[in-house]
């Protein structure tokens, strides 16, 4: 019968008769260690890094753990099971509904409340893309998941075709799921090949190029710069 | 509104209670019924860069209001002060007086009599 309180009391009998205790509690303290600096720090490739370096030394806490157990009980392995479809869930379901908190926190409306044709226009490079605007007076655009948000002020500031290449450029990232923070991570932490940031929007500008007009994407970037 | 805390007595007239920018940009608003961003650039002499926050700053602090104005396809703010400039002074003044009541009772009013005589 499975009972929680004997399985932690093998667990710490166990552990605290193991040789390993101390370069487990090295290694936990690495790891919170390791996941304050990946919480603390500015640059993203140390943000990155830190938080592997934080998950490795996790992952060899555990494997401690687990060689240090005599028992028969697998509560470690269950731990981890749980810890990793959990963290698995996490991942797969942020990109979903984190366009869903931005548009709450930017409190945006759809575009159709305002003008149409952005939405139209959308429709046509992408079936799954909304257009949403937000009420501040600061020139912005940027894509989540699978909304385009533009500010007040970009729509007030660019003429139809600038509006164009920037909702092509917005949509270019939609189409490749490569503003989703999580994902840009995992292609790092998969060691697949992840673009820098200024590779990407120059990608997206041609897209955008093609689909409305060279000069049209210049023309928006000149009255952003 | 605003804070006591932004008041800084030694700088020279609006700019004691505003920013140089927030400064310029109500005073274009408290002479112009209604002014599109544009305007406000341009009667300011203040890049976009630095004006738009300055105006999202200002509608949040309730100095300014906004509407949207829908021109056909074309979509633009039109901004207005929330108050007249008498009215602004006004809360101001009475904002810093409570303060220094609040701070140096008696002496404070003594002083604001003796101000009321001189004048």
């Amino acid at each position: 019968m499975f009972s929680i309180t004997e399985e932690i009391e093998c667990y710490i009998a166990c552990i605290t008769d193991s040789s390993l205790l101390p370069l487990m509690g090295m290694n936990i303290f690495l790891a919170l260690l390791l996941f304050t600096v990946y919480l603390k720090a500015k640059s993203s490739v140390f943000r990155i890094f830190s938080f592997i370096a934080a998950q490795l030394s996790m992952v060899f806490a555990i494997g401690m753990v687990a060689s240090a157990m005599q028992c028969s009980q697998m509560l470690t392995i269950e731990i981890y099971t749980a810890y990793v479809l959990a963290s698995s869930a996490i991942i797969l379901l942020l990109p979903c509904v984190y366009y869903k908190a931005l548009i709450k926190r930017y409190r945006a409306r759809p575009i159709t409340e305002v003008m149409d044709w952005p939405q139209h226009f959308v429709n046509i490079l992408s079936k799954k893309a909304e257009v949403y605007y937000y009420d501040s007076a600061v020139p912005r655009a940027f894509a989540s998941g699978k909304a385009v948000f533009l500010s007040m002020g970009m729509l007030e500031l660019m003429d139809e075709s600038e509006l164009k290449a920037i909702l092509a450029h917005e949509v270019w990232h939609i189409r490749h799921n490569n503003k989703t923070p999580i994902l840009r991570q995992l292609s790092i932490m998969t060691f697949t090949r992840n673009r820098s940031e200024d590779e990407l929007e120059l990608l997206a500008d041609i897209f955008a190029g093609e689909v409305v007009s060279k000069d049209a994407v210049e023309s928006a970037r000149a009255k952003l710069n | 509104m605003v804070k006591l805390d932004r008041i800084n007595l030694s700088n020279e007239g609006l700019t004691k209670f505003f920013s140089p920018i927030e400064a310029q940009i109500m005073e274009v608003l408290w002479t112009n019924e209604e002014s599109a961003t544009p305007e406000i650039t341009a009667k300011t002499g203040i890049p976009l860069s630095s004006v738009a926050g300055t105006l999202d700053r200002l509608v949040k602090a309730g100095f300014a209001t906004r509407k949207v104005d829908k021109k056909g396809q074309r979509v633009r703010y039109l901004y207005s002060a929330a108050e007249s400039m008498d009215n602004t002074a006004n809360t101001i003044t009475k904002k810093v007086m409570d303060s220094l009541v609040d701070t140096f009772g008696k002496v404070a009013i003594e002083n604001f009599h003796t101000y009321q005589n001189k004048k």
